[in-house]
C-alpha cells in the first residue's frame, strides 16, 4: 500500500477552503495567519499529540502554469495541505490528534468546506479520510521507528558519546559496574520532547592539535 | 511562512500531466516500489527523512459539496513533498548529479519539464512549481537523517551489549564494550543547532 512504508505511514490531505465573498479577511488568510503563530517547538500541536515525526500544512492557492504550449487553468477552490508522517495506523493517529488538540484543529479547519469540528472524534475522521488523497510513491529514510523510539534512540546516542569518551582506558571492574550505573541512569531519564531542541552542550575540546 | 525548522526544509512542488501520461507514471512507480535495488540511489541520498510523489487526478480533487464548486481540470497533477536535510541549492544539484535518470523517469511527463540536466533549467523549472510552507514541524528538529539512522545504531548495539554485561566477569564485559565502541565509533556525530546558511 503506497501510503505506508514499513511501520510509517504517509498522510495527504487536501481540503477545500471554503470562498465566502463576504469574509474578511478570506478564509485563506486567516489559516495562513493563524499557522504564522502556530508554535513549532515542544507546544506544537503536533508535539502535544502523539505520533507524528514530521508533518506540514500549506495553502495551495491553485494550480501553476508553467507556460505556453501548456494550457493555462485554475481551481474554482484554494485547498489546504496537511502532509504528516506517522506512526501508523491512521485511525490512532487522527483519534489523537482530536483528542489531544481539538481546539487548533478547529482553528485551522473551520475554514474548509463540510469540516465537522474534532469534537466528534468519528466525523473528524471521516472528514479527514474524505479529504485523502492516496500517495503513489512514498519514501522513507528510517521506516521501522516510531516517534518514541527514535527521540529515545537520539537521547542514548548522546549518552554514549560521552560515557566513551569518560572512559578510555579505565580498568574493567571500574568499567563494568560504571557502565550498570550508566544503565540504570539512562534507563530512568525522562523521553526529550517532541519538537524540542537538543540539550545544550559545550564544545568538548581536546586532543593533539588543541 | 517558513520551509525550514531545525536542520529540515519542506519542499512542495506541483506539475501539470496529461492525463494519459499519468498511467505510464503510476506503472513507473509500481515497478519501483517493488524492485528495491532501483531505489538504492535515493537511499544513498542520505540527507532525505521523507519525500513522496502523490498523482491526483483531475477529478479527484476532493469534493465535499456545501456550496464548493467542482473542479473542470484538463490535466492530472503530479505531487511531490520532500524533508530534506541541507540547503535547497544542495539538494537540487545533488538531485541532478545522481538521480538525474531516475527524476527525468519521473518528470518527463510533466508539461514543460527540461529534464534534471544541466541543472539550471531545472533549478528555474522547480523554482517555478515550488510554493511555499505555511507550517512546518518534526519531532526532532537538530537531527539529520544521518543522525537518525546512527542514534539507532547505536541504541541497537547498546541494547545488545547490556544483555551480555548481566553474566561476564570484568574482563569478558571489557573485551565486548571495545568491540561495542568499535561499532558505534562512526555514529557517535553530535546533534544539535543548524548550521547558519545564507
Amino acid at each position: 500500500m503506497p501510503n505506508k512504508n514499513g511501520n510509517v505511514y504517509g498522510l495527504t490531505i487536501l481540503s477545500p477552503i471554503i470562498d465566502d465573498e463576504s469574509a474578511t479577511p478570506s478564509h485563506d488568510l486567516q489559516i495562513r495567519e493563524y499557522l504564522a503563530t502556530l508554535p513549532t517547538g515542544e507546544e506544537s500541536p503536533f508535539a502535544l499529540s502523539p505520533g507524528t515525526h514530521l508533518c506540514r500544512l500549506v495553502v495551495m492557492d491553485d494550480v501553476i502554469y508553467v507556460g505556453a504550449p501548456a494550457c493555462e487553468e485554475h481551481l474554482h477552490s484554494k485547498y489546504l495541505v496537511f502532509e504528516s508522517n506517522c506512526d501508523c495506523d491512521l485511525d490512532s493517529y487522527l483519534q489523537g490528534l482530536a483528542a489531544s488538540v481539538p481546539e487548533r484543529l478547529d482553528a485551522i479547519w473551520s475554514h474548509c468546506v463540510g469540516y465537522p469540528g474534532a469534537a466528534n472524534p468519528q466525523a473528524f475522521i471521516d472528514y479527514m479520510k474524505a479529504c485523502q488523497i492516496e500517495t503513489t510513491f512514498y519514501f522513507a529514510a528510517v521506516n521501522d521507528k516510531s516517534v518514541t523510539e527514535t527521540l529515545s534512540a537520539l537521547q542514548t546516542q548522546r549518552a554514549v558519546t560521552d560515557f566513551i569518551a569518560c572512559h578510555q582506558h579505565t580498568k574493567p571492574e571500574q568499567l563494568q559496574k560504571e557502565f550498570t550505573e550508566f544503565m540504570a541512569v539512562l534507563k530512568a531519564a525522562p523521553l526529550p520532547r517532541p519538537g524540542g531542541m537538543a540539550p545544550r552542550r559545550d564544545i568538548k575540546t581536546g586532543g593533539r592539535n588543541e | 511562512m517558513s520551509n525550514i525548522n531545525g536542520k529540515v526544509y519542506a519542499m512542495n512542488v506541483i506539475t501539470p500531466m496529461k492525463p494519459w501520461k499519468t498511467w505510464i507514471l503510476r506503472g513507473l512507480f509500481f515497478v519501483l516500489g517493488h524492485v528495491k535495488p532501483l531505489q538504492n540511489d535515493l537511499i544513498n541520498l542520505s540527507f532525505i527523512e521523507f519525500a513522496r510523489w502523490v498523482i491526483l487526478p483531475r477529478r479527484r480533487f476532493p469534493f465535499l459539496a456545501n456550496g464548493q464548486v467542482k473542479e473542470d481540470l484538463k490535466y492530472d497533477y503530479l505531487l511531490f513533498f520532500s524533508n530534506f536535510n541541507g540547503t535547497w541549492n544542495q539538494y537540487i544539484d545533488a538531485f541532478s548529479a545522481v538521480l538525474s535518470r531516475g527524476l527525468n523517469m519521473i518528470w518527463r511527463w510533466s508539461e514543460k519539464f527540461p529534464g534534471s540536466v544541466p541543472v539550471t533549467p531545472f533549478k528555474e523549472y522547480i523554482a517555478r512549481v515550488q510554493f511555499d510552507t505555511d507550517y512546518y514541524y518534526t519531532a526532532y528538529p537538530y537531527a539529520t537523517a544521518n543522525d537518525l539512522k546512527s542514534a539507532h545504531i547505536v541504541q541497537s548495539a547498546l541494547d545488545s551489549l547490556n544483555q551480555r554485561t548481566q553474566a561476564c566477569s570484568p574482563e569478558q564485559f571489557a573485551e565486548a564494550y571495545l568491540k561495542f565502541v568499535l561499532r558505534v565509533q562512526a555514529h557517535l556525530g553530535e546533534t544539535g543547532e543548524a548550521p547558519v546558511v545564507s
